[in-house]
């Protein structure tokens, strides 16, 4: 087997993506389904809030669900990239001594498995926190029954997995239309520079930071899209106790800081083993361990701050599209949306400290790395 | 000078302890050119990794120009290598993303060598902009010493630096950091298996038995188009 079963364990990025994406679907989604149900029987007193909520549950389905489920498909391209990547010389051997690509590809198949895992757990999350999303979301002016509905069972866990599995195979099978001698070297494809690039006259640590960061573009957006959560939910989950209920704000709390802080890991943990060897000679010629990081991490900086003040804008926006055009005809008043700036500010400071630790840490870890045992042996 | 007393060390846990070298004892002198010569498994790049400050030993003392390495907790050792060593390794480890210039400038930020010059004088100036897997295997070695050679160190420590080079090649790697060492006069302390590398060597250190078995004097070492392949 090319990919062993163990491989899909590993994949906990995707099994926290989709387990999040599907647990905001499947409690929106049904409630969707559910609610769609009772137009009829809803009085007009709470029509439109009842109208509110469906497009509510439809909106953010959509869109929370949508975004989070590229995200995961990103993610699976990523980790295959990754697998080949670090697998290069095993797979070249397989390839030399005639194995197809498409039998190589083929064992990539178990990535769907993560998928599966995640998608399982974010549908039985889901389900189990339903009962609290439909009180808050009928505000106890109409009961809404929860059903159960297989189509969403199939179409949130089973047709992900599938999917997820094919994309990985797919991935799979054009990352190895290189010679088997190319993946023998174990050759890094990403390694390209520009003329302009070649030509300017920096100090050795801000051309290394740069490069650092050319060559692994797809953790930019990993690193930006994490910080992006971390500023658009827990902005979000702090002013939804005004606008919706504290335990609202708790939900989207939780999946905001799980899914940043597992982005933001990913992206780091990928990037300081990719750069080991790097720091190891670095070490070996005397550079100190924070030099070494700054090379490694720092050019990541400028990203981050670039997602957190894309999830501010997105948060704002968002916010004022839900209350200013979907809640405009509700019969109850809804407070006036404005700017929250001690919010910004708050969670822009936790979101420092916690990235400035998170850096902290890893430089430290780098910095064990064992000079000897790479450049050595 | 480098001064190593009585180097001890071994790897594995107690119990299951692979000793890899025992009472190791030799005395290099500032501007010398040595060679530790030894089969694989000989604990040769043990004592090159003890002798840099890249490894403590388990015991013994090493006194490098003055300081004893012995003593330097991690941050004072990783000083000492910026301010006195450099390396050059078998199998290169030219930074992938760099250019041949910018991997030279990694030396050249510590030690103040002149990068131009030591491209033109490699005969690499037509490929700085060049990214090391672009370069053949004797080019990405020649880039290798020229990045040490960039830092300007007091002593440079080579572990088999043509063990993946072909025999002309080689030779002229060799050459090229034998001319750099008598111009110079900085202390070289190579690794090798190659006995007849061994003879370009002012001494020669041959380890047998995980220690030094045997010390030979080379009155007049070869050049790098004398010696045997």
């Amino acid at each position: 087997m090319v990919v062993g079963w163990k491989e899909s364990f590993k994949l906990i990025g995707i099994v926290i993506v989709c387990a999040c994406a599907v647990m905001v679907c499947t409690f929106f989604l049904n409630y969707y389904l559910d609610a769609s149900a009772l137009r009829d029987t809803v009085d007009a007193e709470s029509f439109p809030l009842y109208e509110a909520q469906i497009l509510t549950a439809k909106i953010v389905s959509l869109i929370s669900g949508g975004c989070l489920s590229l995200i995961a498909a990103l993610l699976v391209v990523f980790y295959v990239k990754l697998y080949v990547d670090a697998h290069a010389r095993q797979l070249g051997v397989l390839k030399a001594i005639g194995y197809s690509d498409m039998r190589i590809a083929a064992g990539f198949w178990v990535f769907g498995l993560a998928a599966f895992i995640g998608c399982m757990a974010g549908f039985g999350g889901g389900f189990a926190l339903m009962p609290l999303i439909y009180e808050k979301m009928s505000e106890g002016l109409f009961d809404t029954p929860i059903s159960f509905h297989a189509e969403l069972l199939f179409g949130l866990v089973f047709a992900p997995a599938v999917f997820f599995g094919a994309l990985a195979i797919v991935c799979a099978r054009l990352k190895m239309r290189v010679s088997a001698m190319t993946l023998l070297r174990g050759e890094d494809g990403d390694a390209r520079i520009s003329a302009r690039a070649a030509d300017k006259d920096r100090p050795f640590l801000t051309q290394l930071r740069r490069a650092t960061l050319m060559s692994k573009k797809s953790l930019m957006f990993f690193i930006g899209f994490g910080a992006f959560c971390y500023s658009t939910m827990l902005q979000m989950a702090l002013t939804m106790d005004e606008y919706a209920s504290a335990v609202m704000g708790i939900i989207i709390f939780l999946i905001g800081a799980v899914l940043s802080v597992t982005c933001l890991l990913l992206a780091v943990t990928v990037l300081a083993r990719a750069n080991r060897k790097t720091v190891a000679v670095m070490r070996a010629y005397g550079y100190t361990f924070w030099e070494c990081g700054r090379a490694v991490f720092g050019g990541y900086t400028v990203p981050a701050l670039v997602g957190y003040g894309l999830g501010t804008v997105y948060e704002y926006g968002l916010m004022r599209f839900m209350l200013d055009i979907i809640f405009r005809d509700v019969s109850y008043e809804v407070p006036a949306y404005t700017f929250q700036t001690v919010d910004f500010f708050c969670v822009l400071a936790s979101f420092l400290i916690f990235y400035g630790i998170v850096l902290v840490l890893f430089t430290h870890r780098l910095g064990k790395t064992s000079v000897r045992a790479f450049v050595l042996e | 000078m480098i001064t190593a007393n009585c180097i001890r060390k071994s790897y594995g846990t107690q119990g299951a302890e692979t000793v890899v070298l025992k009472n190791v004892s030799l005395e290099i002198k500032d501007g010398e050119f040595v060679a530790i010569l030894g089969a694989s498994g000989s604990g040769k790049s043990t004592l090159l990794s003890i002798l840099s400050g890249l490894e403590k030993a388990d015991g013994g003392s090493v006194v490098c120009d003055g300081e004893e390495l012995s003593a330097f907790d991690e941050r004072s050792l990783t000083d000492f290598r910026r301010r006195k060593m450099g390396f050059v390794f078998q199998q290169y480890f030219l930074l992938p993303h760099l250019t041949v210039e910018q991997n030279i400038k990694m030396g050249a930020a510590l030690g103040g060598g002149n990068v131009r010059e030591i491209l033109s004088a490699l005969g690499l100036s037509e490929k700085r902009k060049k990214l090391p897997r672009q370069l053949s295997g004797g080019e990405q070695q020649r880039v290798s010493i020229a990045r040490a050679l960039a830092k300007q160190p007091k002593i440079l420590f080579l572990d088999e630096p043509t063990g993946a080079l072909d025999e002309e090649t080689g030779r002229s790697v060799l050459n090229y950091l034998a001319e750099r060492q008598r111009e110079i006069g900085f202390t070289v302390v190579m690794v090798t298996h190659n006995r007849n590398i061994a003879d370009m060597a002012d001494r020669v250190f041959e380890m047998g038995d995980r220690t030094i078995a045997k010390v030979f004097h080379n009155p007049k070492p070869k050049n790098a188009y004398e010696i045997g392949w």
